[in-house]
């Protein structure tokens, strides 16, 4: 029995020196693990102070350099305006009749008075669009109105030089259509066309031709000159980069012209480039330069792409001004919009055509708002169309009246501020029920599981996808469309930007709400080619994981809730 | 005959642009090398116009121009802003102002007088 109990005893100390053993093992792992994550955790702390004190270094630099740009600007046209009009007044005459020989003179100071004006200007237009301060202010439009206004431009230039401009005109059915900035593609055309009259023998033509290639347009100036030398092809649209050295004093360019081009279409993500026409397997001497850029597609070949086809925005309004401007702006955004100023009318046209959303004036003369929305919710076909009231009411007047509250999604006040009904409409029209589809985009794997984390306790109220990619993400709006966005801006195979485009030429994407979470602060003008629906921008040294958690879930519950809230203002 | 005040810090600036209103249109200019003096010299004168540039010393053109504003001899006198920067955003921030309009340096001394009377309305 003793000896039973003594094995017992010993195995049990053998036991438990083990489990010591074991316990002092972990212990002295979990102490290693412990001081190496507190190391990790401080290298962090030690890299992200670093990345934030690098940040404030490049803003405080960039500021310098806009100072910079702004005083040299000053600077130099100080003197210039000067030289320029005295040298003007003394050519022109005005000042008392000049020999021959020192009008020469008078007429080469004052060209190249002129030629280092238009220097600095370019250089100080190039500087701006590298470094993002030059805003694109974009536009829906028509290739071939910039292309006829560039000609008129260009045409007394021509005569001068006795050269033809002729535009080819476009096939049938290329309606070329294209969100741009026309007066910065206006300047390119004029650009190019300039060049092909400057380097054009008299008597020759230069050709302007149009076409649909793909998802984008392409624009082809073909000149009959010289031709630029294969080895130069590329290196001409380096700044100062012109064939011959002497070009740009010749022909009166200040040799950044085509850098300037370069710059512009690469703001309009496309491409530009030069060839020459014996090498397009052509006898014709000569170059042809060459422009694509994205265009929009027709609302058909968009649907083919997209899950459902492109419903209208329903206008209601008696005041014919009030109509037109929204009409207008919705227009200017892509919707497809159609219009009445009466509510019997407004029921008709919602009954029989796809409409997504109707805008409504309460105040209308027979029919009222009031009326028309009562009558929009009995008849089955339209009671789901989400219905936005635009009055001059507030929403709070708008409130007490509760049948109003509960038949309607949304609220604008008038006189209304674009951008609040443009994220009103984003946000009725994807409104729905279940949880919140989100659409993390983010390819630091790290970053997104520690968001992902954070959604994870919240699963009844939203269900969130992650993808690392342009594509992905392209991929899963088409297959099952989300209803926020939360986008990282560099991705690694193209930015945010990118994509903020091409869900832009999506009809059912386009109002998307989304949030913009980047590692770098946004600029103003950034902020304007990133905005889709309501859009909210969150910088990644500036707020934690947390915070975005709680802004999505706020979009989240505002998209999801039925009844009128007040716009914030 | 069209009587215009010519608010510039720059002597030769202020001369050129003088010399063209004067030889090219044959209009009457009275001159001023700041803000201050340029605000006296508009209540002595009364001109139809004035044409200032916006970067001076001490007073700027938008500041001298604001306090044009408030004078009730002087608010109704257009005012032309002469500029020698670019930046999209002084263009806003200036239009917003309220003045006539805003002209570019270098300016052509031949056109001066055209483009100004255009801003204005005169022919």
């Amino acid at each position: 029995m003793l000896n039973y109990l003594i094995a017992v005893l010993v195995s049990l100390v053998v036991f438990l020196t083990g489990t010591l053993v074991a316990l002092g093992v972990a212990f002295v792992r979990s102490r290693r693990l412990c001081e190496r994550l507190n190391a990790e955790l401080s290298a962090a702390l030690r890299e992200s102070q670093h990345r934030q004190s690098a940040l404030d270094e490049r803003k405080e630099l960039d500021t310098i350099k806009d100072e910079f740009i702004s005083t040299v600007s000053h600077e130099l046209r100080t003197p210039l305006t000067s030289i320029r009009g005295a040298l003007g007044l003394l050519s022109s005459g005005l000042m008392g009749k000049l020999d021959d020989k020192a009008a020469n003179l008078l007429r080469i100071a004052s060209t190249n008075t002129d030629r280092l004006v238009r220097l600095i200007n370019d250089i100080l237009d190039l500087e701006r669009m590298e470094s993002g301060r030059a805003p694109l202010h974009i536009r829906r439009c028509a290739l071939h109105e910039l292309v006829l206004q560039s000609v008129d431009t260009m045409t007394a230039l021509a005569e001068a030089a006795h050269v033809r401009l002729i535009i080819v005109p476009e096939p049938a059915g290329d309606h070329i259509v294209f969100d741009g900035d026309p007066d910065r593609v206006q300047q390119v055309l004029c650009n190019l066309l300039s060049n092909a009259i400057k380097f054009s023998p008299a008597g020759s033509s230069v050709r302007v031709l149009t076409g649909i290639d793909g998802h984008n347009f392409v624009l082809r100036v073909e000149d009959t000159g010289r031709g630029v030398p294969q080895d130069k092809i590329e290196s001409i649209f380096d700044r100062f980069g012109q064939v011959e050295p002497g070009d740009a004093r010749q022909k009166g360019g200040t040799g950044l012209g085509l850098a300037i081009c370069r710059s512009i279409v690469a703001q309009h993500h496309g491409a530009i480039w030069a060839e020459r026409n014996d090498a397009l397997g052509t006898e014709r001497a000569g170059t042809t330069f060459s422009l694509r850029m994205p265009r929009i597609v027709a609302a058909a070949a968009v649907a083919a792409v997209t899950i459902q086809s492109e419903g209208a925005i329903l206008v209601v309004d008696d005041d014919a001004s009030a109509r037109r401007a929204v009409t207008d702006l919705l227009h200017r955004h892509g919707y497809t919009v159609l219009e009445t100023a009466s509510g019997e009318q407004a029921l008709h046209m919602a009954a029989n055509n796809h409409v997504e959303a109707i805008l409504l004036d309460l105040y209308m003369p027979g029919m009222s708002g009031w009326q028309t929305i009562e009558k929009l919710k009995q008849n089955a076909a339209t009671a789901s169309i989400p219905i936005v009231v635009l009055s001059v009411l507030s929403p709070a007047a708008g409130t007490e009246d509760r049948p109003l509250v509960a038949n309607t999604q949304g609220w604008i006040q008038k006189p209304f501020n674009e951008s609040l009904l443009l994220a009103e409409l984003g946000r009725v029209l994807h409104a729905g029920t279940g949880p919140g589809r989100i659409l993390l985009v983010e390819d630091d794997f790290d970053l997104a599981t520690v968001v992902l984390a954070g959604f994870e306790v919240l699963d009844a109220q939203v269900s969130i996808t992650h993808v690392s990619s342009v594509g992905e993400a392209q991929l899963a709006c088409r297959t099952e469309p989300p209803d926020i966005l939360i986008l990282d801006l560099t991705l690694p195979d193209g930015s945010g930007f990118a994509l903020v485009d091409w869900l832009r030429g999506q009809p059912t994407l386009r109002t998307l709400p989304l949030v913009v979470y980047s590692g770098r602060d946004v600029t103003p003008t950034e902020m304007e080619q990133l905005r889709l629906g309501p859009t909210q921008f969150l910088a990644k040294a500036r707020v934690q994981p947390h915070d975005v958690e709680d802004l999505v879930l706020a979009m989240v519950r505002h998209l999801r809730t039925p009844t009128v809230q007040p716009p914030s203002a | 005959m069209r009587r215009i005040l010519i608010i510039d810090d720059e002597d030769d600036i202020r001369e050129v642009a003088a010399l063209s209103l004067e030889s090219v249109a044959g209009w009457t200019v009275c001159t001023a090398c700041c803000g201050a003096d340029g605000i006296k010299a508009a209540l002595s004168e009364l001109p139809d116009a004035i044409l200032m540039d916006v970067m001076m010393p001490t007073m700027d053109g938008p500041t001298t121009f604001k306090e044009m504003q408030k004078s009730p001899e002087l608010a109704h006198i257009p005012v032309i802003l002469l500029t020698a920067k670019v930046q999209g955003v002084d263009q806003r921030r200036f239009a917003g102002l309220g003045v006539a309009a805003v002209l570019f340096k270098p300016f052509d001394p031949l056109t001066l007088a055209e483009q100004m009377s255009v801003a204005l309305g005169w022919n």
